[in-house]
């Protein structure tokens, strides 16, 4: 045993002797390649995406994808940025998993040398203290913690995650006091899953209605978070009986699509006529279907874009790019928005920051860029770090076709306790 | 009260789809002896295939539906069975399991390949991610009623509950009623004896894998409006009903069906009524996860071996004993061209990348402890990578230097191993594998949730540590530190399995029994080994999650962890060293895979779900196989004796052993056997313990394979053939212990060798004994009931040949003169009677001829008067009496030399 051991040990010593000369020499990296600004050439801006496509939930965003490109290709066919065309890689795809979030960040930026990364849009972000380090503007839906704070990764629609000492967006209660007609003695039940992020959920939307003016009479996270529940009536009773042993004024649920299916089923076979509202069903591809269709009619959506059925020349123009990008009529989804807004934010900050396009000049740019009236309303950055744009819209599941119910508007926000 | 019967029907819902499942489990783990992880998956892609056929191209739903349930998933399972399980079924649990899991995520992603290439070809497929709310069978959406106040009902309820309640009728009549449930039911009794009584137990598990699908495929179409298409949570679904089937033993259909029912409502109630756990977050997502585990505690028998999995064999170490630069030279070699290749040839992608899978290498050879030591199947490996990483996280938080949060958090994954482990111990194999599981999610869903540890969905920064002049926020110096301490944990696991406590281990894990004779305390090893095991998977996550330089708390599920043991023991368990390719191949392949073949997510995931099948043929794994494999190509170029040209069989022996040499791999017992049995004589066969008379046995019977020589059943060369052919050639095995399947009633026992009534009412009319007891099962008949039961049928339809393996094992003089009796009988009927004996005096009573059987040769073999005492005390003692030394070979004239 004494010879292998030796044999290690010196072998172990030498490796370890060579690896502190060489990171005391090279090591350090640098987002210059070979004098160049990494992805940037004279006449093109390398950019590329990270979205989760494949998974084994079967949620799937990869049409944020067709967003970013329509609005890259738009971007291109009117000559690109301060001359500069935008070669659009492509996403890749992270399935969901962490490690392939991160290793889909390092291969966008060592491999290909992108210069930015628009968009990124996943349920987790573990690129980002990569990105950060390496200094690359990535843009996407602020839905992650990440998306609030470090200097280089902006949300489209701001930090939508409440941090301590931020602020929480006021649109969906706002939103719904001109569905419930103001929100003086209306009461609200509010239901989120039985995991840390529906805790939170619950913690900061509590105070978001209550602050509105609303009562809130039922707060819980109680909602089983690994598989949708074969039976509501658990959760329904308990609702229906919050506010004093009536039923509360609105129902908000803080679930994803098939827990909404589940509750709003069960709601309304006991009979309930009141609001009911969630966050995360527009997507007109439920229309598509009757079971869907008619679990969800009535329900109020909240939005944080401008909805496809308001008239816009921007959204007119959306439509158009879509249609173009894809070859053929397709129908809209929200993904769609958040590549498109994606690009978007990028494309305006990199315009800001002119001719010489560095990351510098960029991040110079962006630390004073502000605009208005897009389709997530007024945009501005470092703000956009700290909190939301504040802005949205409900609408409403109408008779197999999404109605405007609030029309998109921004709203100060409050701070987050 | 409604609030009660409304949880209780609607429980009852979850219930019947946990009831399909648990039974097709418990159909398919009884025919092969597989727990089927992927039973979810198969149901999943069943789902999707009703989606495709149904939304997508538009067919009718019941007719798709019968489609699926009757012929595409029974093909599905038929399939599976031919290609893997049946080969598993020879392999041991460990890889059984792990193959299984590989088909888990190959499936559904081969399912959404194959979508994706119709989709290209123009077929009008429906998407198959975000769909909600998709139609089953019944009405869309679905009706509904409110019989009672307050409890509704929807016709996808009651189209679940009805088919159920149909299936389950279908099922019994099945099982209970026909002569393939009769052979079914053997099969899960006793494999080996079904083959040996001439029915082919292949067979029957692909009817059985077929009928498992079946269900599987009707659990995805009823499940359909309910799951979604989330092979994820159809997988989870799956893990729950598994606790039905610990509630049927994996054994009993009616209790696993039964336990499923009463598991949807139990869940419901819980869930209905855990107002009490409020405050603790995650508890109601947890539920079906502390049945789970509860339940398997609760209702696993004690095993005799504490959290072994099933005894495989070590395989044999080709390069044991050869020098060390032979052994570790490669190794060596490949660790310093891989640490140098950092500073000198390698892109930083790819830097970050070998880092990257380094750490993770690290984390995988902590499989090699637990499952390769241990032969323990531990699930939670991510749960001690992730209490590991983020108790680290949080430490540096707080001020803490890296190597001082390192340690803590390695301890912190020790502690959660030793926990994970202690009540786990007792609970043996699949058991103990779904127990971890159960422990993983619970952690995931509980622990993990808890504010202070995870701190939300940012989790914590775990920066990159400086050493001294070397900072290991460059990527090549993490690569060559990863390197380094890679090298010393292989170093050290190597030098612990050859330390003696290391040898303890391996006593433990082969031969507990034995281990504990030796006053090696197997509890204390397995815990040792455990903690161990979670503590280097603690350490690995930690420098994993420096790697990220940040860790949350959904990093790596439960999950993630059965992937991980996929992986690595697809690349072989039993050697750390392999655990380390399996950490660069698991990284690295997929982006070769996407840069130079396909672009498609899909594909990559399919082809690791193929190592399954590679188990199938090398159950320790490709790396392992490289030196098997190697070895074997040199063996079979040594040229090994010629068989030279075959000699005929001798004119008149029925059965003929020629010149057999047999044994185990690595071990020769028999060493040139030559016996002939005529019809209608009894030759018996006497020899000490260890001479090899059931090894013969098993070479006549065509359970072994002999390495050389020849077998002759009636003059034709049967030496290949198998137990099957071998009893369907006339030639029945009579096995050591009693070869009856005590599970079925002494009625059905005979019913699977006399299908006629007449003949077993012979039966019963021979032997009143049985006659009495013919309703009661025959694990329950006293021991020479049970023998009669076996032999008994014979005389009805005497087989040509018969191989007795001590028939008067354990038996009362009385009995076993019957048994004799019962022989003789045979013999005067023609059958050839190879008799195994020890009880020399009894016996030479029926013998016409005897043979000494000692050390793996026949030593003499004549006729019974000539039988002298000394032969006999030759027989016992095994070695000859100074007498008998000098035997003249004139009187063997039986035995031919060549």
């Amino acid at each position: 045993m004494s010879r292998p051991i030796r044999t290690m040990t010196v072998a172990v010593a030498a490796l370890l002797l060579a690896t502190a000369c060489n990171s005391a020499v090279g090591g350090g990296s640098s987002d210059k390649a070979g004098g160049s600004v990494r992805g940037v050439t004279a006449d093109s801006v390398k950019v590329g995406g990270i979205v989760s496509m494949t998974t084994a939930t079967g949620y799937s965003k990869k049409d944020t994808d067709l967003g970013a490109k329509a609005r890259f290709d738009r971007a291109n066919s009117e000559g690109g940025v301060n001359g500069r065309t935008i070669d659009y890689l492509g996403a890749e795809d992270d399935g969901q998993d962490p490690a392939k979030n991160l290793a889909a960040a390092r291969k966008l930026v060592q491999q290909d040398k992108v210069f930015a990364i628009a968009p990124m849009s996943s349920t987790t972000f573990s690129g980002a203290d990569f990105l950060q380090k390496e200094k690359v503007p990535t843009f996407g839906w602020g839905t992650l913690p990440s998306f609030c704070g470090p200097t280089y990764i902006y949300g489209f629609g701001g930090c939508m995650v409440p941090m301590p000492g931020g602020t929480i967006s006021q649109t969906w209660p706002e939103g719904l006091k001109q569905v419930t007609g103001g929100a003086r003695g209306r009461s609200v039940a509010i239901l989120a899953n039985d995991s840390d992020a529906g805790t939170f959920a619950i913690r900061t939307y509590r105070q978001s209605f209550a602050s509105a003016g609303y009562e809130v009479t039922f707060a819980k996270s109680s909602v089983p978070a690994g598989a949708v529940p074969s039976d509501w009536s658990a959760y329904t009773k308990e609702i229906l009986r919050s506010d004093g042993g009536k039923a509360p004024d609105a129902v908000v649920s803080v679930m994803q699509t098939p827990y909404n299916i589940g509750l709003f089923t069960a709601l309304k076979r006991t009979g309930y006529d009141g609001v009911l509202t969630d966050p995360t069903d527009y997507d007109p591809a439920l229309l598509a279907k009757s079971a869907t269709k008619k679990a969800l009619d009535g329900v109020h959506i909240l939005l944080s874009f401008q909805p496809f059925e308001q008239d816009t020349p921007a959204m007119a123009q959306f439509k158009q790019d879509i249609k173009k990008a894809a070859g053929k009529d397709v129908p809209l989804n929200m993904h769609m928005m958040t590549g498109y807004m994606s690009a978007d934010l990028f494309l305006a900050i990199a315009e800001k920051a002119g001719k010489n396009l560095t990351v510098a000049s960029f991040q110079k740019a962006a630390n004073s860029f502000s605009d208005t009236g897009t389709m997530v309303g007024d945009r501005a950055e470092p703000r956009g770090r700290k909190e939301s744009f504040g802005c949205g819209a409900l609408v409403q599941l109408k008779d197999g076709r999404y109605v405007v119910s609030a029309p998109f508007k921004c709203y100060t926000p409050i701070p987050f306790k | 009260m409604s609030d009660l019967l409304g949880f209780v029907l609607s429980g009852l819902v979850s219930g019947a789809l946990y009831a399909l499942l648990a039974t097709g489990l418990v159909l398919s783990y009884s025919a092969s002896g597989l727990f089927n992880f992927a039973h979810g998956a198969t149901a999943y892609l069943c789902a999707l295939t009703f989606h495709e056929l149904h939304s997508g191209l538009g067919w009718p739903a019941v007719p798709t539906a019968l489609l699926l349930v009757c012929l595409l998933a029974p093909a599905l399972g038929w399939g599976l069975d031919r290609l893997m399980f049946r080969k598993l079924a020879r392999a041991g649990e460990t890889a059984q399991i792990v193959a299984t899991i590989g088909l888990l995520v190959a499936l559904p992603a081969l399912g959404l390949w194959i979508v994706e290439l119709l989709a290209d070809a123009g077929v009008s497929v429906a998407p198959a991610e975000n769909q909600f709310g998709l139609p089953g069978v019944g009405p869309s959406p679905a009706k509904s009623w409110q019989p009672v106040d307050g409890v509704g009902v929807d016709s996808d309820q009651l189209i679940t509950w009805v088919t159920t309640a149909v299936v389950a009728v279908g099922l019994w009549v099945l099982m209970r009623h026909t002569s393939l449930g009769l052979r079914l039911r053997a099969t899960v009794d006793n494999r080996s004896l079904v083959e040996l009584r001439g029915m082919s137990a292949d067979r029957l598990s692909s009817v059985a894998w077929m009928l498992s699908s079946a269900l599987a495929g009707l659990a995805g179409v009823l499940a359909t409006p309910l799951l979604g298409l989330s092979a994820h949570d159809f997988t989870l679904f799956l893990f729950v009903s598994a606790t039905a089937a610990v509630l049927g033993r994996f054994a009993s259909v009616p209790l696993a069906f039964a336990g499923g029912l009463g598991l949807g409502v139990l869940q419901n109630l819980v869930a209905g009524y855990a107002s009490f756990a409020d405050g603790i977050t995650g508890f109601r997502t947890a539920v079906p996860f502390l049945i789970l585990f509860a339940g398997l505690l609760v209702l696993t028998r004690r095993q005799r071996t504490a959290g072994t999995a099933a005894a495989d064999a070590p395989p044999a170490d080709y390069l044991a004993g050869r020098s060390w630069a032979r052994r570790w030279g490669p190794w060596t070699v490949a660790g310093i061209l891989l640490a140098v290749s950092f500073y000198t040839v390698t892109t930083p992608f790819w830097s970050g990348l070998l880092a990257q899978s380094l750490a993770l290498s690290l984390v995988f050879v902590s499989f090699t402890v637990v499952t390769g030591l241990g032969a323990m199947v531990s699930l939670a490996q991510a749960t001690f990578v992730t209490g590991a990483a983020l108790v680290a996280g949080l430490l540096m938080s707080h001020g803490w230097p890296f190597a001082a949060a390192l340690a803590a958090g390695t301890c912190a994954a020790a502690v959660l191993g030793a926990l994970v482990a202690l009540p786990a111990l007792r609970l043996g194999g699949r058991a103990l594998a779904l127990a971890t599981l159960a422990l993983a999610f619970l952690a995931d869903q509980v622990l993990f949730q808890t504010g202070l540890l995870r701190n939300g969905d940012t989790g914590w920064a775990v920066p990159r540590p400086v050493v001294g002049p070397v900072d290991l926020g460059d990527d090549r110096a993490m690569g060559v530190a990863m390197t380094v301490l890679v090298a010393l944990a292989v170093a050290g696991l190597s030098a612990l399995r050859h330390s003696p406590s290391g040898r303890a281990m391996l006593a433990v894990r082969s031969a507990p029994a034995a281990a504990m004779a030796s006053g090696v305390s197997v509890i204390r090893t397995k815990l040792l080994l455990f903690t161990l095991s979670a503590g280097i998977a603690g350490f690995g996550g930690v420098l994993y999650a420096s790697y990220s330089t940040r860790v949350t708390a959904t990093d790596f599920t439960a999950m993630t962890g059965l992937i991980w043991l996929a992986v690595v023991v697809a690349a072989g368990v039993r050697r750390p060293q392999f655990a380390v390719v399996a950490g660069l191949v698991y990284v690295v392949v997929p982006h070769l895979l996407a840069d130079h073949v396909t672009e498609s997510a899909q594909l990559p995931v399919v082809l690791f779900g193929l190592a399954g099948l590679a188990l199938a043929n090398d159950p320790d794994g490709y790396a392992a196989a490289v030196s098997t494999r190697l070895h074997r190509r040199r063996t079979a170029e040594a040229p090994s004796a010629p068989a030279g040209p075959a000699s005929p069989p001798s004119p008149g022996a029925v059965l003929e052993l020629r010149d057999v040499r047999a044994g185990y791999e690595g071990a020769a017992v028999l060493h040139g056997v030559d016996l002939a049995v005529r019809p209608g004589e009894i030759l018996v066969l006497l020899g000490p313990n260890g001479a090899g008379k059931s090894t013969t046995c098993g070479v006549a019977a065509g359970l072994l394979t002999p390495f050389t020589g020849r077998v002759y059943v009636a003059g034709v060369d049967v030496t290949r053939e198998r137990s099957l052919g071998r009893s369907r050639a006339g030639v029945l095995l009579a096995p050591e212990g009693r070869g009856i399947f005590p599970s079925l009633t002494v009625e059905e026992n005979l019913a699977l060798h006399l299908p006629a009534k007449e003949a077993r009412e012979a039966v019963y009319t021979r032997f009143p004994a049985l006659a009495a007891r013919r309703g009661v099962g025959a694990g329950s008949l006293s021991g020479g009931e049970q023998q009669l039961l076996a032999l008994a049928p014979l005389l009805q339809n005497p087989p040509q040949v018969l191989i007795a393996d001590e028939p008067s094992l354990g038996l009362a003089p009385r009995l076993v003169a019957e048994v004799f009796r019962l022989l003789t009988e045979l013999k005067e009927r023609g059958t050839a009677v190879l008799l195994v004996e020890e009880k020399a005096t009894e016996v030479l009573d029926v013998a016409d001829r005897v043979a000494h059987l000692s050390q793996g040769r026949v030593t003499w073999c004549g006729p019974r008067d000539q039988v002298r005492a000394d032969r006999l005390t030759e027989a016992y003692l095994g070695a000859a009496a100074p007498g008998a030394r000098r035997t003249p070979r004139a009187d063997a004239e039986e035995v031919p030399r060549t």
